[in-house]
């Protein structure tokens, strides 16, 4: 009885071992999961250097005789918060099966985006001071450079995430290439809400 | 039920709450500064 049990298994069976796999999440979130993880650290090892300048160090904040626009800064904030919410509005779209939200949601992100990200651009042009000038320089392009790169590749994926929803893919079922990607774009104004209140308003 | 952390929404709703916990720090540390 056994040794017929052991045949039917070995029949069924060959080759190597199936690859382990978490049966709670799928690999394409758990590999953006880790890689969200790996990128706390990151911004983490800046920020320990931005506190040691303004606590353990001392120094004022921003430079003497240097100004940081919090105003312009505010309103980019809302820019990037208004395009989590059209890539939540996207995601939404897509689980009922209405394409024509999905695509203006997931165009109205990257084109939020964008706009975030040129508003950066123009504030280091017109800032008047540089990376080099001084240590809460260094810190303050260091922090948002890093993040405005997290942005352009928010935008990168947003732009295959748009590619592909105006070539018909996605459905209510199998909507993980606008998921994956709106799991990072939230990631990535998480980022910007810490980095926003510790640069500009504390 | 959907799994919890293959989900937008759940970092949706962490992004509102990283909202809402920013403002509330922001405004306990202008009250700080404006006594002090």
């Amino acid at each position: 009885m056994e040794s017929a049990s052991i045949a039917a298994h070995e029949h069924e069976h060959h080759g190597p071992p199936t690859a382990n796999r978490s049966s709670r999440v799928d690999p394409q979130f758990l590999g953006m999961y880790l890689f969200i993880i790996s990128e706390i650290m990151l911004f983490g090892a800046f920020f320990t250097a931005y506190f040691f300048l303004r606590v353990v160090h001392g120094d004022p904040w921003p430079a003497p005789g240097t100004a940081i626009p919090v105003a312009v800064a505010g309103v980019n904030t809302a820019i990037l918060l208004s395009s989590s919410l059209t890539m939540h509005w996207a995601l939404v779209s897509a689980k009922a099966g209405q394409r024509a939200g999905m695509r203006a949601g997931l165009a109205a992100t990257f084109f939020l985006g964008l706009t975030f990200l040129s508003v950066q651009i123009n504030e280091y042009v017109s800032l008047g001071w540089s990376p080099q000038d001084h240590s809460q320089g260094t810190i303050f392009y260091s922090l948002t450079g890093l993040h405005g790169a997290h942005v352009t590749v928010g935008l990168l994926l947003l732009l295959f995430a748009n590619i592909r929803a105006n070539r018909g893919h996605f459905s209510p079922e199998e909507h993980r290439g606008v998921e994956v990607p709106g799991i990072y774009w939230h990631f990535v104004d998480i980022m910007w809400v810490f980095v926003f209140t510790a640069l500009y308003l504390l | 039920m959907q799994n919890p952390l293959r989900s937008e929404a759940a970092m949706f709703r962490l992004l509102l709450w990283t909202v809402a916990v920013a403002v509330v720090v922001v405004v306990i540390a202008l009250i700080i500064r404006a006594l002090t």
